[in-house]
This record gives C-alpha cells, sequence and structure tokens, in this order.
C-alpha cells in the first residue's frame, strides 16, 4: 500500500514537470500556430544551464531560475526571429508543417551542440539537501521535490495571472483567437509572437530547472520530453493552455500506475498509446471542448 | 514542385535524350556492379552498401512524404519490422531471397493495418501521431526482444560481402525503378493533388484513404526490403536498435536536402550525407547532424527544392552567362 | 475632406479585385458603399486599414498617406474597422473585448469616457460584460463589435455587412445606433448588401460593381435613381422585400 501511495506521489511529482514543460509549447501552438519538436532540447538546455550555474557559481538550482529564466527567454527571442518569423505569413496549416520541419532541424542542431560542447556524460544536480525530507505513514516527501511541485504551482499562477489579467495578456489572447482583429485593435502582432515564444521556451526553461533537481540527464533527453510535451498536449486539447497542467499530471499519475502494474518498462509505451487513442478518438483532447 | 523538367524541342532529340540518359544509367549501375570484381576493400563496399540502403530509404520515404504530401515520422517502424522478419525467417533456414520478399510484404501489411486509423489525422497530427507509433513499437521491442541477435557462426563463416553488396544495390535500383513507374502512373497525380490540397483533391474524385493507404503500403514494402537487407548484413545488433528515431530522421533528412518529391533527390540527398559523415565519423561525430540540421532548416526556409533545385538553378544561370558572353 | 481614396487598385494574385477606384468621405458624413457580392467591397476596407496592400493608388486622410502604415497603427489614426462577420475573441469575455479594442495609444489616452459611451449606447453589454463573446446572440455580438471598435473613440468607424445575419428588428437598432454614432461626430464608412437601409441612412453613396465605381450620387438622389431602383433596391418586376 506504501509503495502504492509512494509511486502515486512520484507520478504527481513528475508529472507536475511534465505540466509546465507541455504548457510552453501548448502556448507557442496555440497564439503562434508553429509545432516547435526542438521544444525538448529547451528543456535539455534549461537543465543544462541550471547544472553550470550551480557547478560554476554555487548557486542554489532552485534560485538559478533567476539567472535561467530570462536566459531561456532570450534564447527564445533570439530563435524566434532567426527560424520562426519568416513562416509567420504562411498560411496556417503549412505553416505547422514547416514549423515541424524547421525545429526538427533545430532539435538536432542542439542536442548534437550540447553533446559536441558538454560531451554525453550524464549530469545531475546534487544539492546539501538532496537526500532530505518528511515522511507521512512511511510515504517519503523529498525537499526537492516538493519545492518542485510547489515551484510548478508558482510558475502556472504566474503565467495565468499573466494572460488573464494584464495587458500584455489579454493581447496574446486576442491574437491567439483572430490575429487581423487583434491587429486592427492597434495590437503589434509580431511583438506579441516574439514574446509569447520567448515565454513559452522560458516554460521549457523552468521544466528544464526542476528536471535537473529530479534526474539525470545528457544531450540526448530532448526527444523523449518532446514527446512527453506533445502527449500533455494532446490529452489537454491542442486549444487549451491550461488543460496543460492537469494533463501533465495526468500523464505523471498514468506513468506511475501502469509502472504499478505492468512494469517499469512499459511505462513509456502507455504514455504514448495514451497519446495515440486520444488523438484518434478525441482529437480536441480530454480537457477541449468540442 | 518540379518532377519532369522535359524540354521538349523535337520528338527525334527528345528520344535521343531519353536513349542516352538509360544508356548512361546503364553504365553506371554496370560500373557499380563491376566494383566488387576489383577491389575487395570492405570499407568502401561497406561505405556503399549503405549508400544504396540510404538511397532505398529515403526514396521510400519520398514516395509517401515527398509525393503524397503525408510526412510520416514513424518510418523506422517499418525498416525495422523489414530487419526483424528477415532476420527470423533467415536465420530460421529460410533462403535469404525467399526471406526478404516476405519482410517487404510484412511491413507493407503493417503500414495497411496502421494507416487506416492514423490516416484519419491530418498535416502535423499524422506527422507526431506516426512519430508516438514508432516509439511504442521501438520500447516494446526493446523489451520483448531484449538481447543482441548475433549471426550462427556457420553464416558468419559463410559471410560473403560482396553479395551483401549486390543485394543491397539489386534493391536500391529495384526501389529507383519503382518511383520511375510511379511517377508515369495515375497514382502520383492522385497523390500529388493529395499533397497540393487534400480537400481539393477530395473534391475532384480522389479516393484520399484508399490513395494514402497505397503510397503508404509501397513506400513501406521498400523500407522493410531496406531493413532485409540490413539485418542480412549485420553480424550482430540489437533488435531494437533499427527501430530507433534516427531511421525515419536520416532519410528525410536525404530527402529534403536531395530534393523532396524529386526522383534523383535521394539519390543526391544519401550520397552528400554518407560521404560527409565519413569524413567526421572519426574526428567530431556531433558536427555531422549539427552540419545536416542547418542545411535542413536552410533547404525549408530558402531553397525547398534541395540540392537538386540549386543545381538546376546554378547550370541556368551558367548557361546564362555563356550566351551573354558569346 | 477627411477619407480619400485615390485610383486603388488591388489583387489576389492575379486576380484583380479593385481597379482604380477612388472615393471621398467627408467628415461628419455618413457615406454608403453598396454593389452586390463579390464586387470587392470587403477587400476595399481590408486596403484601407493595412490588412491587404493595393497594388497602385493611396488612400489618404486629411491628405496624409495611409497606405504604408502598419495595419496595427492605422487606428492611432483614428480609423476603426468593424469587419465582416464580426471577428470577436469568441474565448473572452464582453469586457474583456472591450479591453483589447482600447489596446491603442489612442485608445488609452480616452478610455474611462470612452468606455462609458460605449455601455451608455449598448446597455446590455454592461449587463453581460463576464459572458464569453461567443455565448451573445448575434444582435449582441454585433454590438460587442461595434462596441470593440467605438472604444477607441475613431475619427472614422469602418462597418462591413453590419446588418448581416440579424433579424430585421435588430437591423433597425444597429442602424439607429450608427446614426446617433454619427451623430455624436463619427464619420461612418458604411458597406453594405442591404442597399435601401444603408441610403436611407446615408448622406453620400457609391456603387462598386467588378472592382470599379460605377455610380456616386447624394443618397437620396440615389433612392430615387430608377437604374439603382432596379439594380439594388427590388423594384422594377422583383418583389418589393
Amino acid at each position: 500500500m506504501q509503495t502504492i501511495i509512494q509511486n502515486l506521489v512520484f507520478g504527481l511529482f513528475v508529472g507536475s514537470i511534465y505540466g509546465i514543460g507541455a504548457l510552453g509549447l501548448s502556448l507557442v501552438f496555440g497564439v503562434l500556430k508553429l509545432l516547435n519538436v526542438a521544444h525538448g532540447e529547451f528543456v535539455m538546455i534549461g537543465a543544462y544551464a541550471c547544472y553550470w550555474i550551480f557547478v560554476g557559481l554555487g548557486i542554489d538550482p532552485f534560485l538559478s531560475l533567476v539567472i535561467v529564466l530570462p536566459l531561456m527567454f532570450g534564447l527564445g527571442l533570439i530563435f524566434n526571429t532567426l527560424l520562426f518569423e519568416p513562416l509567420t505569413r504562411l498560411e496556417t496549416e503549412t505553416k505547422i508543417r514547416n514549423s515541424l520541419l524547421v525545429s526538427f532541424g533545430l532539435g538536432l542542431v542542439l542536442q548534437n551542440g550540447a553533446q559536441l560542447w558538454w560531451t554525453g556524460d550524464e549530469r545531475s544536480v546534487q544539492t546539501s539537501y538532496a537526500g532530505l525530507g518528511f515522511n507521512i505513514g512511511g510515504v517519503v516527501f523529498p525537499y526537492t521535490r516538493l519545492a518542485t511541485f510547489a515551484l510548478t504551482l508558482i510558475a502556472i499562477f504566474a503565467l495565468w495571472f499573466l494572460l488573464q489579467h494584464t495587458r500584455l495578456g489579454k493581447a496574446i489572447r486576442a491574437t491567439a483567437e483572430d490575429w487581423e482583429a487583434a491587429t486592427q485593435a492597434g495590437i503589434n502582432i509580431r511583438w506579441i509572437y516574439l514574446v509569447t515564444f520567448g515565454l513559452g521556451v522560458a516554460c521549457a526553461g523552468i521544466a528544464g530547472v526542476l528536471l535537473a533537481v529530479t534526474f539525470g540527464f545528457q544531450p540526448n533527453i530532448g526527444f523523449v520530453w518532446t514527446l512527453k510535451a506533445l502527449i500533455v498536449v494532446v490529452l489537454a486539447g491542442t486549444g487549451s493552455v491550461f488543460g496543460a497542467f492537469p494533463a501533465g499530471l495526468l500523464l505523471g499519475l498514468a506513468e506511475a500506475v501502469s509502472g504499478l502494474t505492468i512494469g517499469a518498462d512499459y511505462r513509456e509505451v502507455v504514455g504514448l498509446l495514451l497519446f495515440l487513442t486520444v488523438l484518434l478518438v478525441r482529437p480536441q483532447g480530454l480537457f477541449g471542448k468540442e | 514542385m518540379n518532377i519532369q523538367p522535359a524540354e521538349i524541342k523535337n520528338p527525334k532529340s527528345k528520344i535521343r535524350n531519353t536513349l542516352s540518359v538509360w544508356i548512361a544509367l546503364a553504365g553506371i549501375v554496370a560500373g557499380l556492379v563491376s566494383i566488387p570484381q576489383w577491389t575487395t576493400n570492405a570499407n568502401a563496399l561497406n561505405l556503399l552498401f549503405l549508400i544504396f540502403i540510404f538511397i532505398t530509404m529515403s526514396q521510400s520515404w519520398n514516395i509517401l512524404g515527398g509525393f503524397a504530401g503525408q510526412i510520416s515520422l514513424g518510418h523506422a517502424a517499418f525498416f525495422g519490422i523489414g530487419a526483424l522478419v528477415m532476420r527470423v525467417l533467415w536465420i530460421g533456414g529460410m533462403e535469404f531471397f525467399i526471406a526478404m520478399p516476405i519482410a517487404g510484404v510484412v511491413a507493407a501489411l503493417c503500414a495497411f493495418v496502421v494507416g487506416i486509423p492514423t490516416f484519419r489525422l491530418r498535416g502535423a497530427y499524422f506527422s507526431i501521431g506516426t512519430l508516438a507509433l514508432a516509439e511504442a513499437l521501438r520500447l516494446t521491442i526493446a523489451n520483448v526482444l531484449p538481447t543482441v541477435s548475433t549471426m550462427p557462426a556457420r553464416y558468419i563463416a559463410a559471410f560473403d560481402l560482396a553479395q551483401r553488396y549486390y543485394v543491397a544495390l539489386a534493391i536500391a535500383v529495384i526501389t529507383m525503378l519503382a518511383t520511375y513507374l510511379l511517377m508515369r502512373s495515375r497514382w502520383m497525380l492522385g497523390w500529388l493533388a493529395i499533397r497540393e490540397d487534400e480537400e481539393a483533391a477530395q473534391a475532384t474524385g480522389v479516393q484520399l484513404l484508399w490513395h494514402k493507404l497505397a503510397a503508404s503500403g509501397i513506400s513501406s514494402f521498400f523500407a522493410g526490403l531496406a531493413g532485409a537487407v540490413f539485418s542480412f548484413q549485420q553480424v550482430s545488433y540489437y533488435p531494437s536498435s533499427v527501430f530507433v528515431a534516427t531511421w525515419t530522421f536520416d532519410p528525410v533528412l536525404i530527402a529534403f536536402i536531395g530534393g523532396v518529391g524529386t526522383l534523383i533527390g535521394p539519390v543526391i540527398g544519401a550520397i552528400f550525407f554518407i560521404a560527409i559523415r565519413e569524413q567526421l565519423v572519426i574526428t567530431l561525430p556531433s558536427l555531422h547532424p549539427i552540419i545536416f540540421g542547418i542545411m535542413f532548416i536552410l533547404i525549408v526556409l530558402v531553397f525547398p527544392g534541395g540540392l537538386v533545385d540549386i543545381g538546376t538553378r546554378l547550370q541556368q544561370w551558367m548557361q546564362k552567362r555563356r550566351v551573354k558572353s558569346s | 475632406m477627411m477619407l480619400e481614396i485615390q485610383e486603388l487598385s488591388a489583387s489576389y494574385g492575379d486576380l484583380p479585385a479593385l481597379r482604380q477606384v477612388s472615393l471621398k468621405a467627408d467628415a461628419g458624413k455618413i457615406v454608403a458603399l453598396i454593389g452586390p457580392n463579390g464586387a470587392g467591397k470587403t477587400t476595399l476596407l481590408r486596403t484601407i486599414v493595412g490588412l491587404h496592400r493595393p497594388t497602385a493608388g493611396a488612400v489618404l486622410l486629411d491628405g496624409k498617406p495611409l497606405h504604408h502604415i502598419p495595419a496595427h497603427q492605422i487606428i492611432e489614426h483614428g480609423i476603426a474597422l468593424v469587419p465582416e462577420g464580426r471577428r470577436l475573441f469568441g474565448g473572452m469575455t464582453v469586457l474583456e473585448n472591450l479591453q483589447v479594442g482600447a489596446y491603442s495609444e489612442r485608445a488609452r489616452k480616452v478610455q474611462a469616457q470612452a468606455f462609458k459611451q460605449v455601455f451608455e449606447i449598448f446597455p446590455v453589454l454592461a449587463e453581460r460584460r463576464d459572458s464569453l463573446a461567443r455565448t451573445l446572440s448575434g444582435g449582441m455580438q454585433q454590438m460587442l463589435a461595434i462596441g470593440r471598435a467605438l472604444v477607441a473613440s475613431p475619427r472614422i468607424l469602418l462597418l462591413d455587412e453590419p446588418s448581416l445575419g440579424l433579424a430585421p428588428i435588430m437591423v433597425q437598432n444597429i442602424f439607429t445606433v450608427v446614426q446617433r454614432i454619427n451623430r455624436d461626430g463619427t464619420t461612418v464608412f458604411l458597406v453594405e448588401q442591404n442597399a435601401r437601409t444603408a441610403l436611407e441612412l446615408a448622406h453620400d453613396a457609391y456603387i462598386l460593381e467588378q472592382g470599379r465605381i460605377v455610380g456616386h450620387n447624394s443618397a437620396a438622389a440615389m433612392l430615387k435613381d430608377e437604374q439603382v431602383r432596379q439594380a439594388y433596391l427590388g423594384y422594377g418586376g422583383k418583389a418589393e422585400g
């Protein structure tokens, strides 16, 4: 019983990282109509950024977010300008297809660049409090995992507040709904696209930092994290930005449950099959509307 | 997109041109056939073997992705299925030339079965759906068949590299010929129509699902053959390693860089790809995907016709200069 | 003089949509543009607001050229469009739609005043301020679309088929509101297929056919013009609606 609960709790913790990672992908897809399959590579870069700040400057990984976030946001601005801006004028379907292709190339470059630069060695961020935690009835709650969960909640609240209650956020949502009507209201949609892409990459950065304190990582993890983010986005429904968080938790739980019932080897398969089922049966997602 | 840049001046010179192209092609193939006669250099033969495999793989992807416009990211699955079926049958005692077509047919049948649900998905959803499916299959194979598959000792003793070379060459030539014939068939019209505008194609009477299934079945048949040749050649490998997404991504890169939706693009792309990879494989193996990643991005954004198109444009530019100067 | 269009041409690829269109909308007037479906009316409006680039000609506001200005800055010059089909932000509330309408610098200066005015004209929008735009009825959506343009306190309001898909009573309501907005000092450029109502409302009118201006007169004169009556007002043989 304890093992089961322990697994579910850890599933939720991991799921929260899936959620924040996928949120970035969903935001970019929803607003810019771009499918960025290099999203996982941005998660990977976020993890390395955290690692080097921790190793090089001795800054606590959670505090490193103060540096990692603007860094990733800036990275997003650069890549959007270089690679995705040229696609904005295309018709939606072509735009999605070409963004998929371009970001696929970008993912290759980032992954192998990281390999070249940082080698393929597995890294992990070992804080002094890494093993600590508390225990409720035999179920362990490590501090790092709790902090991870809390941080994802804070990040999601911040993003929600930004989108719902600020002038910029309303402009982003209006652009997502109808960019021509938004333009007429005086919104410079190129600027909105730029900022939104930056925000999406920053979300990947948060996921990267939280991943770094949870797991070991290598340059090649990007592919898996892109897949996870895609799974979560499809579970949530592609129009539903905030559906990504509960969908992320659900994926974490589903993996935990399948690990318990049919074995750890098939955890990933279950996620993928869940994804395919939803894609085929309910393309609007579990949390999306008709 | 450019498919048949047929230059019609007068019928006679056209026939002469076509004839000379065929003679040149026959010459190239004859040259390739003769190579094992005058060299036993294993490196050279292995390199050419790989080029043949990649020509087959990227041309087969090109049929579905380039002509019919269905950007599948699950092509590795059919390569893997072909490899697996071949390995089991061949090591089980079947003659390789019987096992190989069976491997191709099994891959094609799998593509049919999988295609019925996945072709409900359109555009990018089809792409990520096929990607997920192939990954699920890879993980399953890795769990079911976790150990290395090694050729039995007597197979290794009888191993003849030249034979592998010929088989790979034959399959590359067959794939190219088949693509050439397909380009002159009615199927191709339907595929191009679907690629350009799915709804319009449907409105003019193209049966979407049937055309897509045909493209996918033919494409997967050749991918299965490529996989079969690969497992026929490998002394030992992990069964799941032929299912990894690299076996999708590399052919996609090759097709786009050579010239997606053209007959000759995958050939040029494959030669280019393997040549550069060999240059870097010892010194800087990570640099190769970086170079190709950047090239790929440039091709998608700036030169959607790939190397074939760049070559044609260069040729036209030179001709113009020559005309000017004379 | 206020909005002037000079010899404006526009096309979609090789297909010409507007051929040397010239017209004027004087300050304080309601100018109607009528014409059959596909005549290029919507293209003209989209070209005025910068969503479509002309191939030749000019759009002038008080003599200053507008057609090089990025689309998102058009509103800063006091030109607001109520697009065909309303184009609301369906997943956002009524209030949020109005807030987005007031995004521009121009609108922000007069925001409080403009919101008050909009809620005065359309009290129902105040009542439904927290409803999602997509849940409103067609008539209320049209009011919101007009409100969203009005909160920027435009000098010229461009209306593209505001009566489309509305019940007759609602059409009357909307046109009464348009008249009121005009009386408050806003110039109105009205594109309509519902020619009679548009002409009854307008001071001045133009007819656009196949991308060309084929007629121009005072609205009152046009209502009496036999040819116009036959072609656009359903008189002469055709049943009266």
